[in-house]
């Protein structure tokens, strides 16, 4: 028996296929597109190619993230803050507080002792201090995503970034660019604006260690460094964190089967 | 009364009448300047319609026109004709779309609306409402009286600021009289008061009712509508009769022990105004997890009735001097925490929802705080969501759902552990 977490993100779709003893079987990650039923179901077929298992054995599956009603052959969704939270605390059961930085949103979430969210903030309808705002800087500067993070902690001394708004914010570098600031300066600049606008929203819920940082920008570790630079205190990271949405699904699925649920709907609307 | 719930109450009879009421309301007002009957401009907070009703002016609402223009999907269309001649993206989303229905001559989907005579601006917590009436003051010609009303700041409102106010209608009565040619008469201003009074004395009735379990109705979704008479028609037999047959409609309600959703499984307060141009849409995110309003501020900005707070016949000055400082978002912070903090109590709720609205400050000021003292002083689990109460634009469904089905789901979860924030 596996079950299966799928999380269809506003930048890419994740899926974790769990066995029975809470090992990671597969998992899978690929751009959402504009296609996001297809992004969904093909996230759920790599995660479940890479364990080699069949989907016949899927017991139960959950989506999640803002596509999770387009989990089409999912048997319920759950809201990433409810996964994250559940895959955050699995993973590091000391986990208090969940830093979650998507491609469009920002979480902080408090969590109790035994995973159960107690409260939570988002940042308001814009894309600034997600991985969107980093994108549009890495776009101007011209380097990929995953440089950017190493490169700004060659920072000597850095520019701060005043502007909020992922738009204006590359003319905002330009202008650095010109007077010839260095590049490092710059993103550190940046990844510390980020941190700064994201303290601030952990503070809303309390800054209660341990923290976790979540989601696909915690990959980047000029952000965990700025974070915990911002917060006052070290985050985990785990290798998995772009998956812990996902994780957190699967694991609510297989606590399903656990309670007796009973899976609906084959995958692919076979059913 | 003990018979009245023993006869078949047609279903939404509450809603069918307050339509038909404000059909007829909005039929008055497309002929008022041909007939050549008086009509004045009010804000609906701590409004004074019982005296200027004595001098026979039709009332008219910005702010309903504007909630009605949202609700019609016409508030987005007005609001970008109101930018187009210069308005900012920040002002008020109500003042714009009162803007645009004006640049499109006065054209609505509840018909035209008539010019005003006099513009009482009704001064209550909220100083876009004087440069509003200002604004009109400049279009129309029209005459402009400010009645100022103070904030209250402590707890109490001071006999000072009673008279204050009473001085200030004394000098609209006269302003009126000139205007109209009318003598003003206090036999009937108590005659009119009286009739307020009883509407009012039902409608907190009714509001009480949320107490029942389930809830015979939604105290925001629904009470929006049940509060149209007692914030707008005030001082009428008929809005009387609309709350005897309200609480008839709940009372039936509550026997067959029937809400708005099939089955009531969260009892929330809502603090904040409605998303206007997504009324449905905003309610489903609320009815999906089977939560229900048992009690909310919105229905209160008109008056505080649930307070104590009534228009008195033998006081008549002196009552709507303190009827008119008595709206919901006059109130100090600390007054209304402690209201939110009865409701939950009074109301039996499991948690607040605070509806954080860009175009009303008002409305929005100190909200971050209340949720952050319910959530880390007194442990009730809040919600903080934003939107608009006339802008469409800024209602993103998708991440409205989001944060209400993690805050459901987190309260679902929490009832099965028993965490505590």
């Amino acid at each position: 028996m596996i079950v299966a977490g799928v999380d269809v993100g506003s930048t890419t779709s994740k899926a974790v296929v769990l066995d029975d003893r809470r090992q990671i079987a597969g998992t899978s990650l690929l751009p959402t597109g504009a296609n996001v039923v297809r992004a969904a179901e093909r996230a759920f077929r790599e995660a479940l190619a890479a364990s080699k298992r069949d989907e016949s054995e899927a017991a139960y599956v959950i989506g999640t993230g803002y596509g999770r009603y387009k989990v089409a052959f999912g048997d319920d969704q759950v809201t990433e803050i409810g996964c994250h939270a559940r895959g955050a605390q699995f993973l590091f059961p000391d986990t208090r507080t969940i830093v979650d930085i998507g491609g469009q949103d920002t979480k902080a979430i408090r969590i109790s002792d035994r995973g159960e969210v107690l409260d939570f903030s988002m940042n308001d309808k814009c894309a600034a201090g997600t991985g969107r705002f980093l994108d549009a800087c890495a776009n101007v500067i011209g380097m990929t995503l995953d440089e950017i993070g190493p490169a700004s902690m060659n920072a000597q001394k850095p520019i701060r970034i005043t502007n909020v708004c992922t738009v204006f914010v590359e003319s905002e570098i330009i202008a650095h660019l010109a007077r010839g600031e260095k590049v490092e300066d710059i993103l550190r600049g940046v990844h510390l604006a980020i941190g700064s606008r994201t303290a601030g929203l952990v503070r809303r819920v309390g800054t209660n260690p341990a923290v976790t940082f979540t989601g696909g920008v915690s990959r980047n570790v000029g952000m965990v460094q700025a974070l915990e630079e911002r917060l006052g205190v070290s985050v985990h990271v785990s290798p998995l964190s772009q998956w812990m949405g996902a994780l957190g699904a699967a694991l609510i699925a297989l606590e399903r089967v656990e309670g007796g649920a009973v899976h609906r709907i084959a995958a692919g609307g076979a059913a | 009364m003990a018979t009245t719930t023993q006869t078949t109450v047609p279903p939404d009879l509450g809603k069918t009448m307050q339509r038909d009421m404000l059909a007829k309301y909005y039929g008055a007002l497309e002929t008022a300047n041909a007939d050549g009957v008086p009509v004045a401009y009010l804000f609906i907070p701590g409004n004074i319609v019982e005296l200027t009703q004595c001098f026979g002016f039709l009332p008219v609402y910005p702010e309903i026109n504007a909630l009605q223009c949202g609700i019609k999907k016409v508030a987005g269309e007005n609001i970008i004709r109101a930018e187009d001649l210069g308005y900012s993206a920040d002002v008020c989303g109500y003042v714009k779309n009162d803007i645009g229905l004006m640049l499109k001559d006065r054209q609505s989907p509840f018909g035209r609306l008539p010019t005003p005579d006099l513009l009482v601006c009704n001064y209550s917590g909220c100083n876009t409402f004087i440069k509003w009436f200002e604004a009109l003051a400049h279009f129309y010609g029209s005459e402009f009286f400010l009645l100022d009303i103070p904030y209250i700041r402590e707890s109490e409102i001071s006999p000072g600021d009673v008279a204050y106010v009473v001085a200030q209608l004394k000098e609209l009565i006269a302003r009126c009289e000139a205007r109209t040619g009318v003598t003003f008469s206090e036999a009937r201003l108590r005659e009119i008061l009286g009739y307020s009074r009883e509407a009012e004395d039902l409608w907190v009735e009714i509001l009480h009712l949320a107490r029942e379990r389930p809830s015979p109705f939604d105290s925001y979704f629904e009470a929006v509508f049940y509060m149209a008479p007692v914030n707008m028609l005030r001082g009428t037999p008929e809005s009387v009769e609309y709350y005897r047959q309200v609480l008839r409609e709940m009372r039936a309600r509550t026997d067959e022990r029937r809400g708005p959703v099939p089955e009531e499984k969260f009892r929330v307060v809502i603090e904040g105004p409605p998303a206007w141009p997504h009324f449905r849409a905003f309610w489903e995110l609320f009815k999906r997890w089977g939560a229900v309003a048992v009690a909310s501020t919105y229905s209160k900005v008109g008056g505080l009735y649930d307070q104590g707070v009534r228009h008195d016949p033998s006081r008549p000055l002196e009552s709507i001097a303190e009827y008119a400082m008595n709206g919901y978002t006059n109130w100090n912070l600390a007054k209304r925490a402690d209201l939110l903090r009865r409701y939950v109590e009074e109301y039996e709720a499991d948690a607040l929802v605070i509806h954080s609205v860009k175009s009303c400050r008002s409305f929005s000021v100190g909200q971050a705080d209340f949720r952050e003292s319910f959530v880390n002083e007194l442990g009730i689990p809040t919600l903080m969501i934003e939107s608009d109460l006339a802008d469409p634009r800024y209602f993103q469904e998708a991440q409205l759902r989001n944060r209400i089905d993690a805050f459901f789901e987190s309260l679902t979860q929490r009832r099965l552990t028993g965490a505590t924030a």
